[in-house]
């Protein structure tokens, strides 16, 4: 009850005030007496009961059964926070605190450029080590959110003389978001069905493999903390609806801001709130509640997501935003009217609301006519409509769903959670209309595309536990210990076959939490940077490739070398090895991509053209043929293909790439262009003479992660030497030389007389040293 | 000598002409009859296609127009099956697919007697196949204007697939002939949802005495969970990517309903996961209905215990399917 600040204890005050409104069920597992009736709706309006909270100390508060529960959900919360915090480690301490795969490398680079320039460098940081020669403008191009509350907490430790690095800041920022994630959920569903629910559902996305997924320590990605912020801003936006009250408004507003600082997923919420209230209002719900809580919203929210640059004005100009601008009008239209309502006489109103509805209608079809004219309409319902773009079909995430990742990554809940919703449109009211749009949007949106995954995981873990909830609640309770015993009539499943269910409904609960352990432990914990292997007595061994040759790199090449890789590695190797590359995580130029990728799969002649043009001093590859690593770049080499085909078609055929029966091998049935591409003659150099350790079998030259013996053993480059081979020759480097002094010629020189005399002595004085020689070297090859 | 010379010369057609008049002169007749001959052909397939965008050959015609030398136009050729008795799927959408093609090119601004559409049935033509050593259909080929055909003149279909942008894109680089392919504006999807919204209107029209039916809360509960049934059991999966319905193994005909890989499924087998899923929800919501409804004890017990089997029996059903595609993964209930 709120209305209990007399109480003398401090827990059971901030308990009772900050969990609010006992609704008279419990979680469940503690079945106050206060809910005999129990009954699914299950509602958490303060009830008659544990009002009576008057004179109570220490020992009052825990006789009264508001007491215990207060304890008991605030124990559950926090049990819950620290399981999610802890599963979460897997990777820390197997490996050690280190950040993982690839896009969070490049946030780690801009968390310590933000730590060490200050706030304001890094707004207008221009990142010249990326996109050579173009550059990226960082500050502008970023969700600063991520980097902006590491860089905060950071600085408050450090203002604690609590001397952590940035680097631990930015490994363990996610875990801790996933218990803030926990304490939301727990508020929102609290706010839909009851405390019990709440706690449930807290468990349940503390240990979701959906969730945990994208927020294992060293994760340190966007979305770690934008789902906090996404439920978050879902529990206040609840909160204002019921209330109508602004002051909750205005906070629902602050966390869309931060949730429009961290990710690109805001576009969701701000989709889904307009068409909550959209459904509110043709449901017949509208009230002055929803009426301040949106039109508040949407200018505070507006304004404040302008703010961030990367947004501007994209919230009035893009389609995505379209929905919420109209669903505002609307609004206000409504509003007008029932205001109308009572002013004028029936006719005249009759009249006016034709006249207003059929403009209305007018203003909807031009509008509609003019985004199917321009596209865009298509591109709002039709998600995958860029799938034949290659770059973005090439990337996994973007795949659509099957039922297996589905289960994978929710198990039961994946089974159950249509059961909450059940019962939630059973019982509706105005913010189960909330949850049931937010579930039936966000399992269209996963089932498009497996990384959209994660916005389905908090709904999912909510319905479900309202569900299980519904369940323990019937099941669970004590019949004897009633304070009233109902009449034997209604109440006589009895206790054998309660117990029995409530048995095997945990036995499935636990089996949930045994897979999310597995599955957090086999497939969400690996930090991609370092592998690991596994010996037959169970040994380990730690291969460490990758960082061995960033690390070179950065201790042997020179400051200012430019590094050609594929894409995926350009974060890591800007993160890493702290050297200049040509194309990286961020794919914001294809044609650039493309450009790469052409190098990648020409022969060595055309290829040392473009890394010449493109300033290119070495060339990092990925090899797995040694150890059988699966994800390199002959692998991927097709991509690479496919997306230089794509700019360049009178060059590069992905059809020279097969063999004429359409298939692709590297042995010597492959295709000579495939045999003779520099990508091939760098992954497989001084390859031919090595004998893999896999039994005296296999002959020299056997590559085991496509399981042949390459074609081509008989590799020589002209323009390129090896520079490092990593010690399981898992990365490869190579230094591009420099041209000769002079390039040899077929016929007979010229005699010219040298006009050494016009050439002025001042140009390489006037000239740096680089540039001057560049100079010298051009007016040669003209003359 | 002289075929040497009209070879080689053959690119400056001014300077051809004019050799050719002065040198083929004394030979006499038989240059004139092969451009009679030639014209004669390129009249013919004009005709032809000016009819119907896609010419039908049958062998003689084949040999007569395509094979035969002399010839200043190129020919596409899609050699099919298109018979019913031949139970050709792929070859009927392929042909739709061509047909669109040929009708962008027939109807195009930059029509000419440079490119010619034709098509060979299997049963129409079985010699041609023979001749060809084709085994399989449907095959696009092209037959340029001038020497055989090589091997890039065979569309990849394996690989690209036969949409007609496709098609264009390789006629474009073999002939130089850029085709724009217009679709014929596709109005059965404008017009089924206009059908449907008038159904929808109709039906709340006849029934506007009694509009309760839209308050009724089952049934949007219902067309919530079907929308997440569909979803949770992947058919947008189905959609994007068109597997199989099931796979029957060639060797021994046994039909699999399940896909061996995580990565995959078949059509059949996401039916089976949803009917699966649906159960699942069924027994959790008839969990629930037994301890709240107020009714017969007996009753309600029964309910209940089908309740509990239902999520019990195929919760472990799923995850011994999950089981079985998902290898390595070690844990099962009840059913191995």
């Amino acid at each position: 009850m709120k209305s209990s600040p007399n109480k003398g204890v401090l827990l059971q005050y901030w308990l009772s005030g900050a969990l609010g409104g006992w609704g008279g069920t419990s979680d469940g597992k503690h079945k106050a007496s206060t809910n005999a009736g129990g009954s699914v709706h299950g509602n958490s309006r303060p009830g008659a009961a544990g009002g009576g909270g008057g004179k109570v100390g220490l020992s009052g508060g825990l006789t009264q059964p508001a007491g215990w529960q207060s304890l008991l959900s605030f124990s559950i919360l926090f049990l819950a926070c620290l399981a999610g915090f802890s599963s979460r480690l897997f990777a820390v301490i197997r490996f050690e605190s280190i950040i993982h795969e690839f896009d969070p490398w490049f946030n780690y680079r801009s968390t310590h450029h933000l730590t060490t320039n200050g706030f304001y460098e890094f707004l207008n940081w221009f990142d010249e080590r990326a996109w050579y020669p173009l550059g990226r403008i960082v500050g502008g191009t970023v969700y600063p959110g991520l980097m902006v509350t590491a860089g905060l907490i950071h600085y408050v430790l450090n203002l604690l003389h609590i001397t952590v690095h940035i680097r631990d800041v930015c490994v363990f920022l996610a875990p801790v978001f996933s218990g803030l994630t926990a304490i939301s959920t727990f508020l929102l569903t609290r706010e839909l069905w009851n405390q019990g629910a709440g706690l449930l559902a807290a468990c349940f996305i503390a240990i979701v493999p959906g969730y945990i997924s994208r927020s294992v320590a060293g994760s340190f990605d966007n979305e770690g903390i934008a789902i906090f912020a996404l439920q978050f801003t879902y529990y206040l936006w609840v909160k204002s609806v019921k209330t109508g009250s602004v002051f909750w408004t205005i906070g629902c507003c602050l966390s869309y801001f931060y949730m429009v600082s961290a990710w690109g997923g805001y576009v969701f919420i701000i989709n889904l709130i307009p068409l909550h209230v959209f459904v509110l209002l043709l449901m017949q719900r509208y009230s002055r509640r929803v009426y301040i809580a949106y039109s508040t919203f949407y200018i505070v929210g507006l304004v404040l997501s302008m703010q961030i640059p990367f947004v501007g004005f994209q919230p009035i100009r893009t389609s995505e935003h379209m929905a919420a601008a109209g669903v505002f009008a609307l609004l206000q239209a409504y509003a007008f009217l029932q205001y109308l309502k009572d002013r004028l006489t029936r006719q005249e109103f009759q009249t006016l609301f034709f006249l207003g509805v059929s403009l209305a209608a007018g203003m909807v079809f031009l509008t509609v006519i003019y985004l199917t004219y321009t596209g865009l309409y298509v591109r709002l319902l039709t998600c995958y409509a860029k799938i034949h773009i290659p770059i973005i079909a090439s990337v996994s995430e973007h795949q659509p769903t099957t039922w297996v990742s589905f289960f994978f990554d929710l198990h039961i809940l994946v089974c159950t959670f249509p059961a909450g919703l059940w019962f939630c449109i059973k019982n509706i009211n105005d913010e189960r209309v909330f949850v049931a749009l937010y579930a039936i949007s966000a399992v269209y949106f996963a089932g498009v595309m497996v990384r959209l995954m994660l916005t389905l995981t908090p709904v999912v873990c909510m319905l479900s536990a309202v569900a299980f909830s519904s369940v323990f609640e019937h099941y669970m309770g004590d019949d004897t210990k009633r304070e009233k015993p109902p009449e034997k009539a209604e109440e006589g499943l009895g206790p054998n076959i309660k117990s029995i269910v409530t048995m095997l409904m945990l036995m499935l609960l636990m089996m949930f939490a045994v897979h999310c352990t597995w599955v957090t432990s086999n497939a969400y914990s690996s930090p991609s940077v370092v592998l690991a292997s596994y010996n037959h007595d169970g040994t380990r061994n730690i291969l460490d490739d990758f960082r061995e040759a960033y690390y070179w790199l950065r201790q042997n090449t020179d400051e200012h070398a430019r590094v050609m890789s594929w894409w995926d590695y350009g974060y890591q190797i800007a993160g890493m090895a702290n050297r200049t590359t040509l194309v990286d995580n961020n794919t914001w130029n294809n044609s650039h991509i493309a450009l790469v990728g052409k190098a990648m799969s020409s022969n060595e002649s055309a290829a040392y053209q473009i890394m010449r043009s493109l300033d290119v001093d070495y060339v990092l590859i990925i090899f797995g043929g040694v150890i059988g690593y699966s994800g390199d770049d002959i692998n991927k080499f097709l991509w690479m293909v496919r997306i230089a085909e794509g700019e360049h078609p009178k060059d590069i055929r992905e059809s020279d790439y097969f063999t004429p029966q359409g298939e692709f091998r590297v042995d010597k049935a492959g295709s000579p262009t495939l045999l003779n591409c520099l990508m091939y003659k760098m992954s497989y150099y001084r390859f031919g003479e090595m004998q893999v350790r896999r039994g005296a079998l296999t002959p020299p030259g056997f590559d085991r992660t496509r399981n042949a013996e390459i074609g081509n053993k008989d590799i020589k480059f002209k323009h390129l030497e090896e520079a490092f081979t990593s010690e399981h020759w898992l990365v490869r480097i190579y230094k591009v030389k420099k041209l000769d002094n002079r390039e040899p010629l077929d016929h007979k020189l010229r005699s010219v007389v040298p006009k050494q005399k016009y050439t002025s002595k001042k140009v390489p004085l006037m000239l740096g040293g680089e540039f001057a020689l560049q100079v010298w070297r051009d007016s040669f090859r003209f003359s | 000598m002289a075929s040497v010379w009209v070879k080689s010369i053959a690119n400056l057609p001014v300077l051809s002409v004019f050799l050719l008049l002065v040198l083929c002169l004394p030979p006499g007749g038989g240059q004139k009859k092969k451009e009679n001959l030639l014209s004669e052909k390129v009249d013919q397939m004009m005709e032809w296609s000016s009819r119907r965008s896609v010419v039908r050959m049958n062998g003689d015609k084949f040999r007569r127009f395509v094979k035969a030398p002399p010839r200043n136009y190129s020919v596409i050729v899609m050699f099919t099956a298109l018979q019913p008795q031949r139970q050709c799927s792929v070859c009927r959408q392929a042909n739709e697919e061509y047909q669109v093609l040929a009708n962008s090119w027939r109807y195009s601004s930059a029509f000419s007697n440079k490119l010619f559409f034709t098509v060979v049935d299997y049963d129409e033509g079985a010699d041609v196949f023979q001749q060809l050593n084709m085994n399989s259909a449907p095959t696009f080929m092209h037959f340029p204007a001038k020497g055989k055909p090589k091997r890039a003149d065979t569309f990849d279909l394996q690989r690209i697939g036969f949409a007609s942008e496709q098609l264009a894109k390789w006629i474009a680089d073999r002939t130089d002939v850029q085709i724009r392919v217009f679709r014929p504006p596709n109005y059965s999807g404008t017009i089924a949802l206009a059908l449907l919204v008038s159904l929808v209107g109709g039906l709340l029209y006849l029934r506007r005495n009694n509009l309760e039916f839209i308050y009724n809360k089952t049934g949007w509960a219902m067309a919530a969970l079907c929308v997440v049934f569909a979803m949770t059991s992947g058919q947008m999966w189905n959609h994007i990517r068109g597997p199989p319905y099931a796979h029957k193994n060639p060797q021994n005909g046994q039909v699999s309903y399940i896909h061996g890989s995580s990565q995959a499924q078949f059509v059949a087998e996401s039916h089976i996961i949803l009917l699966l899923n649906a159960a699942i929800t069924m027994g959790m919501v008839l969990l629930n209905e037994a301890a709240t409804s107020k009714g017969d004890v007996g009753k309600r017990r029964i309910i209940c215990l089908v309740g509990l089997g239902l999520v019990v029996f195929f919760f472990s059903f799923l995850l011994s399917i999950f089981r079985s595609k998902y290898h390595g993964y070690p844990y099962s209930f009840l059913i191995k």
